[in-house]
């Protein structure tokens, strides 16, 4: 017998609302729909009714997780119409925000993934250990999520020696604690048994459907574009990229528990080599001489790509938002094919989809 | 280090084959973008990684173009499917065979609360107002009555 089952708006295994359809043949699903519009805020049209500061500070509200990748990316575009040059020590502070921020969404998403699977303990165990990051966010900016670091010309807020230190002192403790948990994710039999063999996108759908970031390097596509087009200070930093050439949802997990290493690594070299001299260049409210940029930065979940437009005047004349899982979305069908409706959850959940960054 | 960013402009017809050249290059689709500029003309950028760098091909003045989809699938699908139901541009060749933002049940977005102007969602609420008040009038009617008669 064939049926269509709906899945959401909202529904227990969806963070956020999106609408699926599944077309099944029995428990197996043969095809999918996926829609999506339920988040939209209209940010990209309330972008050219502010200044440059203000839409800063609006961009960094289009999503709780990667608030930074996107304010830091706005910025970046931005400088890069004005050929400004920002300081050093200010691109330096904002890649360490960008790696806890990467940092706090995998653990994040590992939670969910959990909770999802039905390891629940295991889901508890690894968000405590997402407050040590946490804890990390907040003594330097003081919020947990929209830290508000970036500014046009570099970063707000400068790290002291004190915060130095004890940043540095917990990224040990975070580092014990993700090889306890590195051991039990990666050897579990629960997780092995819903996760392997799960979902599975090949190298070719995942070139062909343009999948990015984690989603991408676990098909063994090797792309990021922290070392293939460097951005602000990453050629500073030594960093390996991991790729797994499995192509299921495990693949997934180990790509990211991977991911983790490498992004303690960036803060701790970054921490370590901290240069001397300004955090910004001091502009206030910035003149943004007419022109166009599209800039490309790899956010937690993958590319992020701002395009913005400036006519020389106050406001923005376009601002265009293309989130990694408006890239990775396509691929979500494809991966649903041929496996059973009780992964459908975990396999919608496994590309760490972000609907409100979607939907703008 | 910043990224580079080039803008090439280019004819409605070096679509395809710039596409093609890229494709067989082995080079990634970036993103599809499109604006009106400050002349009110359209302009439809495809973006593509060149090495380090950005290259923007832009089309200008068009509102009828090729699509991609053929070239890089959903990679380019999606964008203009974005494009074609956020600003009305047309993709010939493109295969959409549903709505990408919120289905068709919502009739097209009419009487979705977010389109739908406010003028007609106030008018809606006082219709409601007005059909509950009589409501509540008449059902207070009735347990008065019903009180009066168990008196």
């Amino acid at each position: 017998m064939s049926y269509t089952i709906p899945i959401g708006p909202y529904h227990p295994a969806l963070e956020e609302p999106v609408h699926a359809n599944l077309i099944t043949e029995g428990e197996m699903i043969k095809d999918a729909e996926v829609y999506i519009g339920y988040n939209h805020r209209g940010i990209e049209k309330l972008c050219t009714e502010r200044n440059y500061i203000q839409t800063l500070v609006l961009v960094e509200r289009v999503c709780g997780i990667c608030s930074h990748s996107h304010a830091m990316n706005y910025a970046l575009a931005c400088e890069s119409i004005a050929g400004m040059e920002v300081p050093k020590r200010g691109a330096y502070i904002r890649i360490i925000m960008a790696e806890l921020e990467r940092l706090h969404s995998h653990f994040l998403w590992f939670g969910i993934a959990c909770h999802i699977i039905g390891h629940d303990s295991l889901f508890m165990h690894i968000w405590d250990k997402r407050e040590v990051i946490m804890d990390i966010l907040e003594e330097i900016s003081g919020n947990r999520i929209n830290y508000g670091m970036v500014t046009i010309g570099g970063s707000r807020r400068d790290i002291d020696d004190d915060t130095r230190r004890s940043v540095l002192e917990k990224l040990d403790i975070l580092e014990k604690e993700t090889d306890k948990l590195k051991d039990i994710i990666v050897n579990d039999r629960t997780v092995a048994m819903r996760t392997k063999g799960v979902g599975i996108l090949t190298r070719e759908d995942a070139i062909r459907l343009g999948a990015v970031g984690p989603q991408a390097r676990a098909s063994n596509f090797d792309i990021d574009v922290r070392r293939d087009m460097p951005y602000s200070c990453y050629e500073d930093f030594d960093f390996n990229i991991p790729v797994v050439d499995s192509c299921d949802v495990f693949a997934r997990v180990v790509v990211r528990v991977l991911e983790v290493y490498e992004s303690i690594k960036i803060i701790r070299q970054a921490l370590e080599n901290l240069p001397e001299g300004p955090i910004n260049l001091g502009v206030k409210i910035p003149k943004i001489p007419a022109g166009e940029c599209t800039h490309l930065i790899e956010a937690p979940r993958g590319q992020l790509v701002y395009h913005v437009v400036s006519d020389g005047g106050k406001t923005n004349h376009r601002v265009s938002i293309h989130v990694p899982t408006f890239r990775n979305a396509p691929t979500v069908p494809v991966m649903l094919r041929n496996n059973s409706i009780a992964d459908a959850g975990l396999i919608i959940a496994c590309i760490d989809p972000c609907f409100s960054c979607l939907d703008r | 280090m910043q990224q580079e960013f080039k803008v090439i402009n280019i004819t409605k017809d070096e679509i395809i084959p710039v596409a093609e050249r890229m494709k067989n290059d082995g080079r990634m689709l970036l993103m599809i973008h499109a604006y009106r500029n400050t002349e009110d003309q359209p302009v439809v950028s495809y973006e593509y990684g060149v090495g380090s760098m950005i290259e923007a091909y832009e089309v200008t003045g068009e509102t009828t173009l090729p699509s991609l989809s053929s070239v890089y699938d959903a990679a380019a699908g999606w964008p203009e499917w974005e494009i074609n139901e956020l600003l009305g541009f047309t993709f010939t060749g493109l295969n959409i065979s549903h709505r990408l933002f919120l289905p068709e049940d919502l009739s097209n977005g009419k009487g979705q609360i977010l389109v739908t102007p406010l003028k007609e969602l106030r008018e809606e609420a006082f219709k409601d107002y007005e059909k509950a008040k009589t409501l509540v009038n008449t059902l207070d009617r009735d347990e008065d009555t019903g009180k009066e008669e168990t008196k």
